[in-house]
């Protein structure tokens, strides 16, 4: 694994059917540069997304079809509701 | 907006308006002002003028003293109305420039005890909602066939078993944890998403849960109940995955999503080509649309960054409802209590994705799943997606989306709901209250139309 975490959501066009060993190779990375248990999520517009390191998010501007990296924001519930500062 | 309109009309009809054996309505006064819902309970009021007591005062200075005249020929007369939320500025303006007779507009603020906040007790219990909801399970739909998704933080069956005295079925086998998430479908800690699948219930008690324990993250510098909107994305394309194996005839998903991101700073600003909250090309919000796009009923909550009482975690300076929250594809769930009154953290339109949310208000801030304590309320749009949510699964159990397609039963949600605030759609309310019995109304008339 490589020493900055794979939290880099990026995403590549490939074609129906492709796995997450299509997209490394696509992307020119190894398979340390990816979070293999996330995998290759398919979006169903002919995109993929996958989890890379910072790194590899760099790396792949300019590959065909590549784009990001993509906001990753935190999610939390809504409720229960919380006070604010000053109550 | 509500207004209150100032107006000269002739002193004949002033007068009518002073005498008091003679009944003048609003109409009488201002019927056919174009652009504005003049209200018809307000009695006209005739609003005397001041005039300086001193021979050639200064007319435009309030720093001086004045009688008061309401001879028909100096009074004016004042109605009330509501313009349209959008653009108000401009509206008023032209208002007084179409029209010659109004010699002023003000607001007209809604005078009324503070909202529903969070620190409140709550307002009316669960059953009071599924009273609300009666004439569904009276026409049978119950969920019962319905795969109906509580993307949170975890289902504790056996607690909403205890709550509720029903039994929640969990399909394990179709729910589905995140990468390093340890635990089983319906034995999570009693948290959040245990409130969900109650709330859920209370319309579809036969609906088959899935539990996706999408908050239960295990990101470095997570907190107690947080995820990451990756996990998300994972999360919609294994529903996609299941949405895929259900016969085209009989695709029945509900998708309740009780969660959004409360800060602008885990985003890229809006305009670079990564953000989140303002662009439909985002992963996440590309996911949405795939999902609906294949028969699934996706419901956001609309968020707790309500301008009376925000949340507060909430740090957007404006617009709050954004990303898959205001996905146009998605219904953006508002909340009211059990009178029907706006809950004060409910967040407010217009949406980042889509302007026109939250498309609809349903019920929050009960008595119900107790899942944060004896007498702590069910709060938070948390509680009113998953409300609308079962809302929908029960429609679904006779009306799969072969027959009744995500888009229509949002028109339907939308075109049926309760009205309240300003007259149609507003950024407070949507277009309404999730409202039952007109919902059944309409699906009676679809059947008898030969609609399935």
């Amino acid at each position: 694994m490589a020493l900055d975490g794979p939290t880099a959501l990026i995403t590549t066009r490939l074609p129906p059917g492709a796995t997450l060993d299509d997209a490394v190779r696509h992307l020119g990375l190894s398979h340390d540069a990816v979070d293999t248990d996330y995998g290759l999520i398919d979006l169903h517009d002919g995109s993929y997304a996958l989890m890379v390191t910072e790194a590899a998010a760099e790396r792949v501007r300019g590959v065909p079809g590549a784009k990001g990296p993509f906001a990753n924001p935190r999610i939390e519930p809504f409720g229960p509701i919380q006070p604010g500062p000053d109550e | 907006m509500r207004v209150m309109i100032q107006m000269r009309p002739e002193p004949d009809m002033v007068a009518a308006v002073i005498d008091p054996n003679v009944t003048m309505t609003a109409h009488d006064v201002a019927g056919g002002l174009r652009g504005v819902e003049i209200d018809p309970t307000f009695v006209p009021v005739a609003a005397p003028r001041p005039m300086p007591v001193r021979a050639g005062g200064d007319p435009l200075s309030m720093e001086q003293s004045f009688t008061f005249s309401r001879a028909p020929e100096h009074a004016s007369v004042l109605v009330r109305g509501e313009i349209h939320d959008y653009d108000p500025a401009s509206r008023l303006s032209m208002l007084a420039l179409s029209h010659p007779e109004i010699v002023g507009v003000s607001a007209d603020p809604v005078i009324s005890t503070t909202p529903t906040c969070g620190g409140d007790k709550p307002v009316g219990n669960w059953r009071e909602i599924e009273q609300f909801f009666a004439e569904l399970g009276a026409d049978g739909l119950d969920g019962t066939g319905v795969a109906l998704a509580i993307v949170d933080t975890g289902i504790n069956a056996q607690h909403v078993n205890n709550e509720s005295g029903r039994t929640i079925t969990i399909d394990a086998a179709r729910s589905w944890n995140p990468p390093g998430v340890v635990g089983q479908p319906g034995k999570f800690p009693v948290d959040h998403g245990s409130m969900c699948a109650f709330d859920a219930m209370i319309a579809a008690p036969k609906a088959t849960f899935l539990d996706l324990p999408v908050l239960q993250s295990s990101h470095e510098g997570a907190t107690v109940m947080d995820g990451l909107l990756s996990d998300a994305v994972a999360g919609f394309a294994h529903l996609w995955g299941l949405l895929e194996t259900m016969p085209q005839d009989k695709r029945a998903l509900v998708v309740s999503n009780s969660w959004g991101s409360f800060s602008p700073q885990w985003d890229f600003p809006p305009g670079h080509p990564g953000n989140y909250s303002d662009n439909p090309a985002h992963p996440f919000n590309l996911m949405v649309t795939a999902l609906e796009s294949a028969g699934a009923d996706v419901l956001f909550a609309a968020g707790n960054c309500g301008r009376d009482c925000p949340d507060g975690r909430c740090q957007f300076t404006d617009r709050p409802i954004g990303g898959a929250n205001s996905h146009p594809r998605a219904l953006s769930i508002g909340g009211v209590d059990t009178r029907g009154d706006r809950v004060g953290y409910s967040s407010q339109g217009p949406g980042r994705l889509s302007r026109s949310k939250p498309d609809v208000c349903s019920y929050t801030h009960f008595d119900g799943s107790h899942a944060f304590g004896a007498d702590e309320p069910d709060t938070g749009t948390s509680a009113a997606c998953p409300v609308a949510a079962g809302v929908v699964a029960a429609i679904r159990s006779q009306w799969p989306a072969a027959k009744l397609p995500p888009h229509a039963l949002r028109t339907l949600l939308q075109r049926t709901a309760d009205d309240r605030g300003a007259a149609g759609f507003d950024f407070d309310y949507g277009f309404g209250i999730v409202n039952v019995p007109v919902i059944m109304d309409a699906l009676r008339r679809r059947k008898k139309n030969g609609f399935r």
